[in-house]
Formats: C-alpha cells, structure tokens, sequence
C-alpha cells in the first residue's frame, strides 16, 4: 500500500432505511490534498463526510485511514477521531467552556496532556486564527466567524492529520466569510491535508488541489480545479455550475 | 365552625409534636428525593441507551431488556397513585419479613423506599429531558475531537444538562414535601400522622389539620419562591 494514501474509500454505501444516499463511493486522499466537494442540496456530499470519521456509519463498503479499515468493529473510533479534525457549519463550540477552553478540551481531556502545556498549545492556535485576546470569553459573545474560527483551533489543538470541514461558512453573514476562508486557505498552504464541503466555488478553485462533484450519492466527476470549472465534461455538472457561477 | 382560640390551645400543648412531625416530613423528603435522583440517573441511562449496528446480538439484546425494563418502570409509576404503590411496597415488604429490629425505623425505611421509586420515575423524565434539550452538536463535536460517549457526557453534555434539571429537580422536592403526607396511612409519624393523632386524642376534627396544613404552607410557599427567583437569575446569565 502506498504511504502516502491518507484515507482510501472503496465502494462507500449509505443508506437510512429506504433512502439511499451513498451509492458507491471510491476515492483515494493522498497526503496534502485539499478536496473541494461540492454538489448540489441532497447529492449526499456531507453524508460522505460524515461517514470519513463515523460520524455516520456506512452500511456498505470500507474507509482506511492510515492503513487500518475504521469500518471495522475491532478498530476504536475514539483513537481514530484523535487523528481527524472536524469543523462543522454550526461551529459547535462547546457552550459550557470558554473560548481557551473549548480549545484546550481535546489535549487535556482527551490526551491527558499537563494543564500548562495544553493552555500554551490552545493560546499559540487561538493566536494563529487571530483571537489570542477572546480566549475568557464565552462562545455565544463572538461573533459566528470568530466561533468558526475557535472551532478550527479546536480541531487543531489534537493534531489532526486531515481536517473535515462541512459547509464552514454556510451559516455566516457574508461579511464574516472570509475571515474563516482565509484561515482555512492558510491551512491548505501550510500544506494541511483537507476535505471541504462548500458552496464557495471561489474557493474551491483558488484553494483546492481536486476538486469533486457528487450527485445522487455518487462522484460524478473529480479533477483538478482548473480543468474542473473551466472544462466540465459531464451535463451534470455543466448544468449545476451554469446555475451558481 | 373554625376555632382561633382552640388552635392556640392545641399548638400550646403539642407544638413540640408538630415540629418533630415536620422534621420528621422534612428528613423522609430529603432522602427519598436523593433516592429518587439516584434511580432516576439509572433509569435515564437506561432509557436512552442506543442501540447500534455495531453491537454484537448478545448485547443489542441485553440493551433492549434494559430499556424495557426502565420504560415500563417510569410508566407504571407515573400511572399509578402514590398512595397505591405506599400501600403495595410497604405490605409486600413486611409481610415477607422485610424488616429492621426497630419497628419505628422499619416504617419509616420502606416509606422512603416507596415515595423514593415514585420520584425516581418522574426524574427520570426531567433528566432525560434535560439531557435530551442540549443540542445534538455538541455531543457531536465532542466525539469528533476523540472523546469516548462517557467523556463527552461528563464534560460537555451533563454540565450544560444539569441547567435545565436543575430547576425541576427542587420543584420535585417542594412536590414531594406535599406528598409524603400519604405516608401516615401506613403509619410513618411525619407531620400528617401527628395531626391525626392530636385530632383523636382531642376529638377535635379540623384545627389540628389546619396547624398542619399552615405549616406545610409556610415552608412550600417561601422555598417555591426561592426556586422561581434563582431560576429567574440563571436564565439571565445565560442569554446575557
């Protein structure tokens, strides 16, 4: 097996009860890959997210990650997770903690890290997304970008080696936009390996090293961003893009 | 017709009485709620159990007995009159023997036990809802960042539940001061049973109940208040 293949999908399936949303998924996601999926509403694409940590568990097929088949019932999701961050469109902070908190959770409660250390881990990432100074807030004082941002530090804070992000800035004021793109880009130059799910085609083809289309629960086209947007073979495709560009 | 005069003949001679009845009311509440949190904490984890498709048969098995078991337990009580279920576990229990040496604290014991499983069934609910109304995000995010289903309940989830159980857990225990009163038919000398012993020692009929029920009055009224003004000032601090 190829080292640097971070996560290999083969044959994903979801489906809840009569519905079947992923009918057969394959893609391989190297080592600094950043992949955009976009879609139109119900093609399935944050479903095919959520099945990359299980956070829905797929009733067909198998996701490895780092050499070890997650779908397994022997393997422990938990140590998993550890490894792959996740942001998600409505932050999620944890409303209980503050700011340093939410961002110090995972290294201290979950890794056991020393107090001291996590702060100092948690305070260098609430600084790089450009909030070093809200870390005694409370989550619901800031404003939605800066919550998603916090959300990212906190997903960093464990040392993923893949983030997820599903539809990060969907529930953003539009002024608010670009100051979470603007560190996910950072992210992507810092050569983050990363799976996004966005309606910002914008940032799919500045940011993006692939680029993938789903509908109806299948890829039905996936190709660099420049040959993607300007060059789209498939109908699908060509009619979606001819709707939101 | 109501008596001022006779009511102030009868505190004078049995206050004592009357007091030791309410402190008696008082302690049974305390330890039956604390039961009854305790079941309930039980019951609610057991009712929300999920089962997943990952469990293997034995399990899935064992977890669908359990949630039966903590379904059917909330809803017998909840459907059933305290009264009935006071008289079922008091008798069942000492007419099979059940019983400390002391015949004063063997009454008391199955009293709590009784209006304990009651209220167990009825926190059951407020916990659960009180877990069930933190937003699914949170338990969520929580997982994502590799924290195990007990982690995540421990720090994210039951910090941010006990704010809305809170509230309803001490409007259970002004309920259950009330209550009680049904344990002096089995005979348990709480602040009901002391009135009905002064009434037929005296062959006075309704004043004694009204010292009775003046003094229910004045620790459920202040203490229901004192809830009402605490709740008040946690809901503003969480909108801000």
């Amino acid at each position: 097996m190829s080292q640097d293949k971070l996560i290999q999908v083969k044959g994903l399936e979801k489906r809840f009860k009569r519905l079947e949303v992923l009918r057969g998924i394959d893609i391989d996601i190297h080592k600094g890959d950043v992949v955009a999926v976009i879609g139109p509403s119900g093609s399935g694409k944050s479903t095919f997210l959520r099945c990359l940590n299980l956070l829905e568990e797929p009733t067909g097929g198998q996701i490895i990650f780092e050499g070890t088949d997650i779908t397994s019932k022997e393997t422990n999701i938990d140590v998993m997770r550890q490894k792959i961050g996740m942001v998600f469109q409505q932050f999620n902070l944890f409303a209980n903690m503050t700011v340093l908190d939410n961002v110090m959770a995972g290294p201290l409660r979950v890794k056991g890290m020393k107090k001291d250390e996590a702060e100092k881990l948690a305070l260098g990432l609430l600084e790089r997304v450009g909030l070093g100074d809200r870390g005694s807030a409370y989550p619901i004082q800031l404003s939605g970008g800066q919550q998603q941002r916090v959300a990212i530090a906190r997903a960093l804070a464990m040392q993923p080696d893949v983030m997820l992000f599903d539809e990060p800035t969907s529930a953003l004021d539009p002024e608010m936009v670009r100051e979470v793109l603007d560190v996910i880009r950072q992210l992507a130059d810092e050569g983050m390996t990363m799976v996004v799910v966005t309606h910002e085609m914008g940032f799919a083809r500045e940011a993006a090293s692939r680029v993938l289309f789903m509908d109806e629960g299948v890829i039905m086209e996936e190709n660099g961003p420049q040959e993607f947007f300007d060059h789209p073979q498939n109908p699908r495709l060509q009619d979606f893009l001819s709707k939101v560009l | 017709m109501i008596s001022g005069d006779r009511i102030v003949k009868i505190w004078a001679k049995y206050g004592h009485f009357y007091l030791q009845g309410l402190g008696n009311t008082l302690w049974v509440t305390l330890l039956a709620v604390s039961l009854g949190v305790v079941l309930g904490l039980l019951v609610a984890s057991g009712r929300m159990m999920k089962l997943r498709s990952r469990d293997n048969p034995v399990l899935k098995g064992i977890k669908a007995v359990v949630r039966f078991l903590c379904t059917a337990y909330v809803e017998v009580l909840r459907a059933t009159p305290l009264i009935v279920q006071v008289f079922v576990i008091y008798y069942s229990a000492t007419g099979i023997g059940l019983s400390l040496s002391d015949a004063t604290a063997t009454r008391m014991m199955w009293g709590i036990i009784a209006v304990g499983l009651n209220s167990g069934a009825y926190l059951s609910e407020v916990i659960r809802s009180g877990i069930g109304a933190v937003p699914g995000g949170q338990l969520e995010a929580a997982r994502c960042i590799g924290m195990s289903q007990w982690k995540a309940m421990r720090f994210v989830i039951l910090p941010q539940a006990i704010r809305n159980i809170l509230p309803a857990l001490c409007n259970e225990f002004v309920t259950i001061i009330k209550e009680t009163s049904v344990l002096a038919m089995v005979g348990i000398a709480e602040l009901m049973f002391k009135a009905q012993s002064i009434s037929t020692q005296t062959y006075i009929f309704v004043e004694p109940y009204i010292i009775a029920a003046a003094m229910y009055f004045t620790v459920v009224f202040p203490l229901s208040k004192l809830i009402a003004a605490v709740e008040r000032r946690m809901n503003k601090s969480v909108t801000r």
